[in-house]
């Protein structure tokens, strides 16, 4: 399997990489974006099979980066991991097609509950 | 310095986050950064008493829309530098650059902010963070509304949130 992770943050990319190893998810092809732009375009160069997104992110946010996924016909399973977790944002995440939205600070477990949803 | 002013227009009342609930928020991200081990201390400093750190790292988000406030975070250097050390997961030896910490201490308030963000009433917008070494100053259009005084490792952190007057 493999993970698009995007984020603006190296420090947070590292971070989710790490966590998806302590939740038992080390063993994918991992690459990386810095921001939704980016993950679009890695999104046809790479074909992933999931996509891991924070929200806020320059030149292109993780809900537009999802919008047009979807409005170029890509059904790439998608996942935010963003410090919003609120309830609106979740039912923004899900309008839009995510698969989950797993909020800062998260925990292994969180991870793998929501990788096992797409897996 | 950061120099922060935020706001076209105020508020018809203040409405902030309870010192318990950021504390609270605070104390969770703190963990899932650095682990369970070491925990933030609550530090007892007076009232409108600057950041009392020699080397500072500031950094702020700011939230606009339902709600509007800038959320900030000041670190002792030497707080930021193991901070970012330990959330990169480098080896004892292997020196910070300024560009880790700048990363790191964004991503630190950008939690903290989203949070805070979440504890609010919306629908708001969270902005990118912005990070500055040094000490965080603000706009006299501000007014503090919540402020927590911490200390890691011994060295001092603060988190304030600031609402249009």
């Amino acid at each position: 399997m493999k993970i698009l992770i995007a984020d603006d943050s190296r420090v947070m990319r590292q971070i989710v990489i790490r966590t998806l190893r302590q939740a038992g998810h080390g063993g994918h092809d991992i690459v990386e974006a810095e921001n939704g732009r980016e993950a679009l375009e890695m999104v046809r160069s790479e074909a992933p099979d999931l996509v891991l997104s924070d929200w806020n992110m320059p030149e292109m946010n993780g809900i537009d980066c999802l919008a047009a996924l979807r409005a170029s016909g890509s059904d790439v399973a998608f996942g935010f991991v963003t410090s919003e977790g609120s309830e609106e944002m979740r039912q923004r995440a899900a309008s839009a097609g995510a698969a989950f939205l797993i909020a800062k600070p998260f925990t292994p477990e969180a991870f793998d509950d929501a990788l096992r949803s797409v897996l | 310095m950061n120099v922060l002013t935020f706001f076209d227009t105020a508020p018809d009342e203040v409405d902030a986050p309870s010192v318990d609930d950021v504390q609270a928020l605070a104390e969770d991200v703190w963990m899932a950064l650095v682990g369970e081990d070491e925990v933030l201390v609550p530090r007892m400093v007076p009232p409108r008493t600057p950041f009392d750190a020699t080397g500072v790292w500031s950094s702020s988000v700011t939230v606009s829309g339902g709600w509007a406030g800038v959320v900030t975070v000041e670190l002792d250097e030497g707080v930021a530098q193991q901070l970012s050390a330990r959330m990169l997961a480098l080896p004892d030896d292997e020196p910070v650059t300024d560009g880790d910490i700048a990363d790191a201490v964004g991503e630190l308030v950008n939690m903290v902010g989203g949070n805070v963000k979440s504890l609010m009433p919306g629908p708001s917008v969270l902005s990118l963070p912005a990070v500055a070494a040094g000490r965080a100053a603000f706009a006299s259009d501000v007014t503090e509304v919540c402020r927590l005084d911490l200390a890691w490792r011994g060295g001092p952190v603060r988190i304030c949130i600031h609402v249009p007057s």
